[in-house]
């Protein structure tokens, strides 16, 4: 079966976390024979063709980035502009990933997602979850597939049931909530080793001054 | 309190409402982000790291972060599509990134970024057009728990007299 994939995220797919997902997931799902394709509308030349290839296709897959509790902005401005169908038959599946660890982040965007193919018009055939994605695109090439290969694992499995079933999708998402002991931990070592890292990160890309900097303090 | 009252709208389609809502505050001010032609973020995290609290966008969109400093309350007027805020509100939502740090910390049992800033932030919606209202309260709570502020509901356009009547 044939699946259309658009890319939400609004990151260059060059390194787009979302752009790496699909990739490992479309390497599972292709493997015993389906096929597919990819709209990334981070680039808006896409746009058009991502449009026709909705249009035309009765099995879509939207993959997007959590951005502030549910989809991108530029994802939304592609979806309010698509034609909804007026033949039944079409049905959408998710796959969200955002940047903190836990699945219960996500939820809010899932209640939104479990209803907006109505409104274009398709079915809902359920929304995969997964947090704590932010680094991916800092990985070395190692450490990235192993964190892709459920991914791929899950691509094998949409191509067999067509669908994110909840069973499925709350085992791979993982805790809903981080247990007492993370948090602990992470109340101990959080602080010292976010600034070791994101420091890093930071002195890399040139920054000099302070991560908590307050540019435009007005006293608060 | 000082209200700052933020228009996506055209202008003509949010008069009526903003007229009321300046007219239940002392001290207001309208942004119109129109003429601001604000973008979409790109997702490339400059303000954490980078060039931390600035966005690395060149559009009106600093004059909106520190006026959201600057005043006790803000209310956003936004269109609806598919059941929701439009894309205009979403992006301007997208872009309070710089008002957080990167940092996290647990609240409430919930990993959040640790705000940059120490103020309560209290943001309201008033939207013109179909929506599920109920979805976008539960969502502005979500929005304002990442700021560590509270949300002062979302309200149908219509009821822009007798809105948010807890804060105006
Ligand atoms: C504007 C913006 C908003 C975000 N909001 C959330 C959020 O609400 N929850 C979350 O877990 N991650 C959030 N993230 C993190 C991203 O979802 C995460 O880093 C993701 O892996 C990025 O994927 P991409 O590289 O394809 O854009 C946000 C990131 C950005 C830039």
């Amino acid at each position: 079966m044939h699946l259309v994939i658009i890319n939400g995220a609004a990151r260059p797919q060059s390194r787009s976390n979302t752009a790496k997902i699909i990739a490992a997931f479309r390497m599972g799902y292709e493997e015993s024979g389906s096929t597919s394709e990819v709209w990334h509308l981070s680039d808006r030349a896409q746009w058009a063709g991502a449009a026709q290839a909705f249009a035309a296709s009765d099995n879509i897959l939207i993959a997007l980035p959590l951005y502030v509790e549910n989809v991108p902005g530029i994802l939304l401005e592609f979806l309010a502009g698509l034609e909804p169908k007026t033949t039944p038959g079409t049905q959408i599946a998710f796959l969200v990933q955002g940047g903190f660890p836990e699945a219960s982040q996500s939820r809010c965007c899932e209640k939104y997602l479990e209803k907006l193919p109505e409104l274009l018009g398709c079915a809902y055939a359920g929304t995969l979850i997964k947090g704590d994605m932010f680094g991916l695109r800092l990985m070395d090439e190692k450490e990235g597939q192993e964190l892709l290969r459920p991914f791929t694992r899950m691509g094998r499995h949409f191509a067999d049931t067509h669908r994110f079933e909840k069973e499925t999708v709350a085992a791979f998402a993982g805790p809903e909530y981080l247990s007492a002991k993370e948090c602990r931990m992470f109340r101990l070592f959080g602080r010292p080793v976010q600034r070791l890292f994101m420091g890093r990160m930071a002195k890399k890309l040139g920054c000099t001054g302070p991560l908590d900097a307050r540019p435009y303090s007005t006293g608060n | 309190m000082s209200l700052l009252i933020v228009n996506t709208l055209p202008e003509d389609r949010a008069r009526e409402a903003v007229r009321s809502l300046t007219a239940r505050s002392a001290h207001s001010r309208v942004i119109h982000t129109g003429p601001l032609n604000i973008h979409p973020c790109v997702g490339c995290n400059f303000c954490w790291l980078k060039t931390p609290g600035r966005c690395s966008i060149q559009d009106g969109y600093e004059e909106l972060l520190k006026a959201y400093l600057t005043y006790d309350a803000a209310i956003f007027l936004a269109g609806t599509a598919l059941d929701f805020v439009d894309h205009r509100m979403k992006d301007l939502v997208d872009r309070l990134l710089p008002l957080a740090t990167m940092y996290t910390h647990i609240v409430d049992g919930q990993c959040r970024h640790v705000p940059r800033y120490e103020k309560k932030y209290r943001f309201g919606l008033l939207y013109d057009g179909e929506a599920d209202r109920d979805y976008l309260d539960l969502w502005m709570d979500r929005v304002m728990l990442n700021l560590g502020g509270v949300s002062l509901g979302a309200y149908p356009m219509e009821q822009a007299k007798e809105a948010f009547p807890c804060t105006l």
